[in-house]
């Protein structure tokens, strides 16, 4: 009988890809894939570490599984794996606990427990592009890794301590990558890394290769997800109204004080972050653009916050994903004297997230009447619901649409509602 | 920018085993580590984080030498209250220090490095990655601003080329200049094509840089490291 294998996935679109791909590779290889709530023989649980909340989540999520099978294999990887690997490997819950960067090897890994060998994760190959593309992965839209690893050391963050030094993937790999996601029927890949605008690969930076996977052929569009401001150079604007390429940007602003972002040793000013948002809004108008925003970093005063807030507002940001500040070990800002109170977090963190939904409420609205073409990701007998070209999701009612399929429609309403889809009627 | 690697595996950065060679005691607080270079291969502007071995507790110095140096060497202040800063001064020649990196991306430009003005800005030990540029570079065009409370502060002053330092000391009159390095400012509007780098205290470089912005220095050619 096949072997039963249970995954579960904290944090970022790169373990989500990471994940992913590794289903493919369990399934390939005679697995039965079941939800993480199920009995399974083997139970990956891949980590995240960003922030306090992400540690606890990690650690009940393997308490989760031991509970339902306590005799499976608890197989631990991802960004705690690194940060936090002796408290891990000190559990006697867990079995393996498996590094970022060897994590391709954790199909070998399992297999070879199953033929009875003695395992030592670490003694596996090095290889954080090791991943085979996914024919039967979860979503319609797949992610396209180009990257790993970062080397900013923004003085808040953990991830260059767990994730390790800027890597990039080689352009053909990248290429043969794309090219193969576009065989199997993927209609929107997206640029996956830790942080992307760093790509230099022997010379080809980001918006070369960007330039490079737009020009491949085939139907189908190309997103670029979470960005820092400083890899955004003169090329990109160019190719801001590529039909390929998805009018929608996630760029990091993280604080809107000039002080703040000093003390965060970004590599930018809200001033500059003003100037490119004003550039790319000149080249496309109607670019989506959403951000990263962390609330009660040390120091941060009611005029500071007040400076994100009139940021979000100037940018039209149409969704901020709002982190309050979490104390990282080993971080610079983990040592710094003037933290912000939990409640003072909670209460600025709301208020960014009422700006937020202003701002998406606005933006979307603005559609109607206008057309956008659909990837279509859930089709069901009520609705079907697609992505549109900027990132937004559109609802086709009483239709069943085919997942995956593209779909034009002329857009007639939006919902009501913290996160409203947009109303859309097939053309 | 970080060279591209071909590598597979992005392990976390390397830390290498160092070995002291001397401390050099500048005044009371403020002192220069120098360690072996082994194979660290560094530009000028660029930073390591060194600690006691086995120790977790590990900080971040610019690095003070030129990568033409056959050592390595960091300078350090120590700070009220603060751990590593104390510890690293007590070491002794021999002694094994956990060195990582480099790191870091406040370089300069190398496509203009000989034909620009560089104005440099610092505050306290921020002037080590510009001693690191200053010896690196001999032919570099450059006027360096050293904020520092007192004139004894000045770090190695003859170091460098008397018409291309101005100390700003604050506390009193013993500098080249009486008066914080925004006040020099202030009084010294910069040439708009000149390219200003940054480097100590945040609150020092956020003043610094809206000045330098007022006086129609573009943001893209200001640059700051910041150390607290
Ligand atoms: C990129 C970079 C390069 C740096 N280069 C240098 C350098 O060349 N020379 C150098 O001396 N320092 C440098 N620093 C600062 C250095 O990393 C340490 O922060 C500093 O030595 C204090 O460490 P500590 O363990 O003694 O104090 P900690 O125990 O870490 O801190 C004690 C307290 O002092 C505060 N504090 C931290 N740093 C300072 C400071 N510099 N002045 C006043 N208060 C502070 C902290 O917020 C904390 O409240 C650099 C920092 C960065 C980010
Ligand atoms: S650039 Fe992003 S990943 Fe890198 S240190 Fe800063 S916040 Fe972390």
């Amino acid at each position: 009988m096949a072997k039963k294998i249970a995954f579960k996935t904290l944090g970022c679109r790169l373990n989500q890809y990471e994940t992913d791909t590794l289903i493919s590779q369990f399934k390939k290889g005679g697995f039965e894939v079941v939800d993480y709530k199920e009995e399974a023989d083997v139970y990956v649980v891949n980590t995240c570490t960003v922030t306090n909340k992400s540690d606890h989540k990690s650690r009940n999520t393997i308490q989760q599984g031991k509970r339902i099978k306590p005799d499976a294999v608890m197989l631990v990887t991802g960004c705690m794996a690194n940060h936090r690997k002796d408290q891990l490997n000190a559990n006697e819950q867990i079995t393996y606990v498996v590094d970022n960067d060897r994590k391709s090897s954790i199909f070998s890994i399992v297999d070879a427990h199953f033929k009875g060998e003695l395992v030592n994760p670490d003694e596996y190959e090095k290889d954080v592009f090791g991943f085979a593309v996914g024919e039967e992965t979860i979503h319609t839209r797949s992610l396209l890794k180009i990257q790993d690893g970062c080397d900013n050391f923004c003085s808040f963050c953990i991830i260059p301590f767990v994730r390790g030094r800027a890597i990039s993937r080689p352009v053909q790999e990248v290429l043969e990558n794309a090219r193969e996601l576009i065989r199997i029927g993927y209609k929107e890949l997206v640029i996956t890394g830790v942080n992307i605008g760093r790509y230099d690969y022997e010379g080809i930076l980001f918006e070369d290769l960007i330039e490079q996977i737009l020009a491949l052929p085939g139907d189908f569009r190309v997103r670029i997800s979470s960005m820092e401001p400083e890899g955004f150079g003169e090329k990109l604007y160019s190719m801001l109204n590529h039909p390929k390429l998805s009018p929608h940007l996630h760029i990091c602003l993280q604080s809107g004080s000039e002080a703040i972002l000093l003390k965060m040793r970004r590599m930018y000013t809200a001033r500059s972050f003003s100037e490119m948002v004003q550039s790319i809004r000149s080249v496309r108008p109607d670019m989506n653009l959403t951000t990263d925003i962390i609330v009660g970093f040390p120091g941060e005063t009611d005029e500071d916050f007040q400076a994100s807030l009139d940021r979000v507002k100037e940018m039209g940001f149409t969704h901020v994903h709002t982190f309050k500040y979490s104390k990282r070990d080993g971080t610079r800002a983990a040592r710094a004297g003037d933290q912000v109170p939990e409640k003072v977090k909670s209460a600025r963190s709301e208020e960014m997230r009422l700006l937020s939904e202003e701002n998406k409420r606005a933006y979307r609205s603005s559609f109607i009447g206008k057309q956008q073409r659909l990837i279509i990701e859930k089709s069901g007998n009520a609705y079907s619901l697609g992505l549109g070209e900027h990132f937004v999701p559109v609802k086709v009612m009483g239709k069943k649409l085919p997942a995956n399929s593209w779909q034009l429609v002329q857009i007639v309403g939006i919902e009501s509602g913290d996160d409203p889809a947009l109303i859309g009627e097939l053309l | 920018m970080e060279k591209a690697s071909t590598k597979r595996g992005n392990s976390l950065s390397e830390v290498r085993v160092h070995e002291v060679i001397e401390v050099r005691h500048l005044t009371d607080t403020a002192y220069v580590l120098r360690m072996t270079k082994g194979s660290m291969d560094f530009i000028p502007g660029q930073y390591i984080s060194i600690g006691k071995v086995a120790s977790i507790d590990k900080r971040d110095y610019s690095i003070y030498s030129s990568p033409n140096d056959e050592y390595l060497e960091v300078l350090i202040k120590e700070v009220a209250d603060g751990m590593v800063s104390k510890s690293l001064r007590n070491m002794k020649p021999g002694e094994p220090i956990e060195v990582e990196g480099p790191f870091g991306f406040f370089q300069l430009k190398p496509d203009t490095l000989n034909e620009r003005k560089h104005l440099f800005i610092a505050s306290g030990t921020g002037i080590s990655p510009f001693h690191s540029m200053v010896t690196s570079f001999p032919e570099l065009n450059y006027h360096l601003i050293h904020g520092v409370r007192y004139g004894a502060d000045a770090y190695e002053k003859s170091m460098y080329q008397s018409n291309r330092i101005t100390v700003c000391s604050s506390r009193d009159g013993k500098g080249d200049y009486y008066g914080r390095v925004t006040d020099w400012l202030k009084e010294n509007p910069i040439d708009q094509s000149t390219y200003c780098y940054l480097c100590g205290n945040s609150d020092m470089i956020n003043d610094a840089f809206d000045i330098l912005e007022a006086q129609g220095v573009p943001s893209e050619h200001i640059h700051a490291e910041v150390y607290f």
